[in-house]
């Protein structure tokens, strides 16, 4: 813990390794790294950082429709009326909803909880954002085009239980829920799958 | 399975060792403080990745002021040989398989079988449930390393569970789904036990006989309080479902989960008496010993393999007449190695096949 006093007296370089050690990721030895090297370049680095950091913080919001991140009111996906409207993957983390974006074959839209159910962590259903989505599916425009939401949440405890609680959330509104598949992945060898994985891949196969 | 190289490096006290253990026998003795126990620590470290020292940390798996630890075994099973090593660094481990970094560990499982018989397993029929539980799960393991992945599962599952009932107002529809899991889990981690007596219950009662002759049965069985039914692998989910229902005015009162296969025990019995109540000391050494040659036993005749023995320093714990039973036992297993430590090289009822090592101060010599 750095106490006030302390950080009065702190001189600026440590000031700059401390805040930066701060992001996840990032150890005493990186942080040192960057911040030499924002010392040594041309005063332009630090100016344009320091800028970006501060628009993003104060532009980025959440898009009032999925959750995604975005600096206008909706996101890009959302208003990009090529999407499909029939369908909507439910996501953890923007990063989920990334890493679906980059394979560039889900045509449908998001929603984006932020976040898994887990009682241990001290994380409720109330704690997502799970509200928007219900106020979304209300819309009748919306429930209208919509034949299906995909739960694609980690195959743990906690993707799990926030799963099955979608499912039973979901359920008055007569939706067809349905969960990404788990088993083995393409071009990978089933001699060296995990065994946890190889067995539900063999209990929840599919007929040919 | 045979041990074919050992290497170790900054294990704790261990600095550099190098061995080439004989494929039966392997008997390291020294003074109390001098490293054997480290060495068989190391070995089962490599089959399992947990240490069997409830206590051991990355840190001071890692020798004093080194930065990392690393362990290399050379493993021939059945003719097949790969390359295990684990890098110890105080913030994880990392594990190769011939070279290649594991990813997941549990694909890593069931590369090098260990069973261990130390001082910790004279106590476990007298011991807590969880100690006869930890037996169970770990023979089971041995066999069917998919079963670690699924008990983890469990256990996050009803540690989720139980902070939920901890909650001053409880979701219900969000109790209900951790309780669908319950079921799921808590009866596979059932089924698996279940099975698992079923085949060891047997080689159990013929080895005690076999060793302590026709004088007294010994018997063993699965025992859950919470079911109100005899437990079979047709029927624990129904068993699970009528259990929940039961305690639920309980568990919200409690604020844990009262049952499941976390609440289960071993019973043991010698003549009709539970051991775990009135086992004299002879008796419960005789049972400990008569199920830890029945564990092997098993994995043998079961899996067709024949586990490495890790036996620490137990003849000291044992009377004479049942120490000269296990190495008996030992002596007339046709395979099977061995690695044993011991003060005392004359408990140590063994001439031949048998290579002798001295630990001192961390230092491993041929004996």
């Amino acid at each position: 813990m750095t106490h006030r006093s302390d950080r009065l007296g702190e001189d600026p370089i440590s000031g700059l390794v401390n805040a930066l050690r701060r992001l996840p990721g990032i150890g005493e030895r990186t942080a040192t790294r960057l911040t030499f090297f924002i010392l040594h370049e041309e005063e332009g680095i630090a100016q344009d950082l320091a800028e970006a950091l501060l628009e993003a913080r104060e532009k980025i919001r959440l898009c009032q429709t999925c959750c995604n991140l975005t600096d206008q009111e909706e996101c890009v996906v959302c208003r990009d009326g090529r999407r499909d409207p029939s369908l909507i993957c439910v996501v953890e983390r923007i990063q989920d909803l990334r890493a679906i974006e980059a394979t560039g074959d889900f045509r449908g839209t998001y929603h984006v909880l932020h976040g898994l159910i887990s009682p241990l962590d001290g994380v409720g259903p109330d704690d997502l954002h799970l509200r928007e989505l219900i106020t979304r599916l209300q819309d009748s425009e919306t429930r209208e085009a919509l034949d299906e939401v995909i739960v694609a949440t980690s195959p743990t405890v906690d993707g799990e239980t926030t799963a099955l609680y979608l499912q039973k959330l979901l359920s008055p509104f007569g939706i067809q829920v349905s969960r990404i598949a788990s088993g083995v992945p393409i071009g990978g060898d089933l001699e060296y799958t995990d065994r946890v994985t190889l067995a539900r891949a063999i209990a929840q196969r599919r007929a040919m | 399975m045979l041990l074919e190289a050992l290497r170790l490096k900054d294990f704790r006290n261990l600095r550099d060792v190098e061995l080439s253990p004989h494929q039966r026998f392997n008997l390291f003795t020294g003074q109390n403080g001098q490293g054997k126990t480290n060495l068989l620590e190391a070995i089962y470290l490599l089959s399992a990745v947990k240490s069997f020292r409830s206590q051991a940390t990355n840190r001071n798996l890692i020798g004093h002021g080194r930065d990392q630890a690393e362990l290399f075994a050379r493993v021939d099973r059945g003719g097949h040989v790969r390359d295990v090593g684990i890098e110890i660094g105080e913030r994880g481990k990392r594990i190769t398989l011939n070279g290649q970094t594991v990813r997941n560990v549990a694909d890593f499982f069931g590369t090098l079988n260990v069973v261990i018989f130390g001082p910790d397993d004279i106590g476990v029929l007298k011991g807590s449930p969880s100690e006869r539980r930890r037996f169970i799960d770990r023979a089971i393991f041995n066999a069917r390393p998919a079963y670690g992945t699924e008990a983890t599962h469990f256990e996050e599952v009803l540690k989720n569970r139980n902070a939920l009932l901890k909650e001053e107002r409880v979701d219900g529809g969000l109790l209900s789904i951790y309780d669908d899991q319950l079921v799921e889990w808590g009866a596979q981690i059932l089924r698996r036990r279940l099975d698992f007596i079923d085949h060891f219950r047997p080689v159990l009662k013929r080895t005690f006989r076999s060793i302590f002759g026709d004088g007294f049965e010994a018997e063993i069985g699965y025992q859950a309080e919470w079911a109100d039914q005899d437990l079979s692998t047709e029927n624990v989910e129904e068993a699970l479902r009528d259990a929940l229902s039961r305690t639920r005015q309980e568990e919200r009162h409690r604020g844990y989960t009262l049952v499941g296969p976390h609440r289960d025990d071993l019973r043991t019995e010698l003549d009709g008496h539970d051991l775990r109540a009135f086992g004299s000391q002879g008796q419960t050494r005789a049972f400990i010993l008569a199920m830890k040659i029945a564990e092997i036993t098993y994995l043998e005749e079961r899996y067709r393999f024949a586990p490495i023995l890790l036996l620490d320093d137990v003849s000291s714990e044992l009377d004479r007449e049942r120490n000269r039973q296990l190495f008996a036992f030992l002596r007339d297993r046709a395979i099977g190695q061995v690695f044993i430590t011991t003060t005392h090289r004359d408990h140590i009822l063994l001439e031949e096949d048998l290579r002798h090592y001295q630990v001192v101060d961390g230092e491993v010599r041929d004996g």
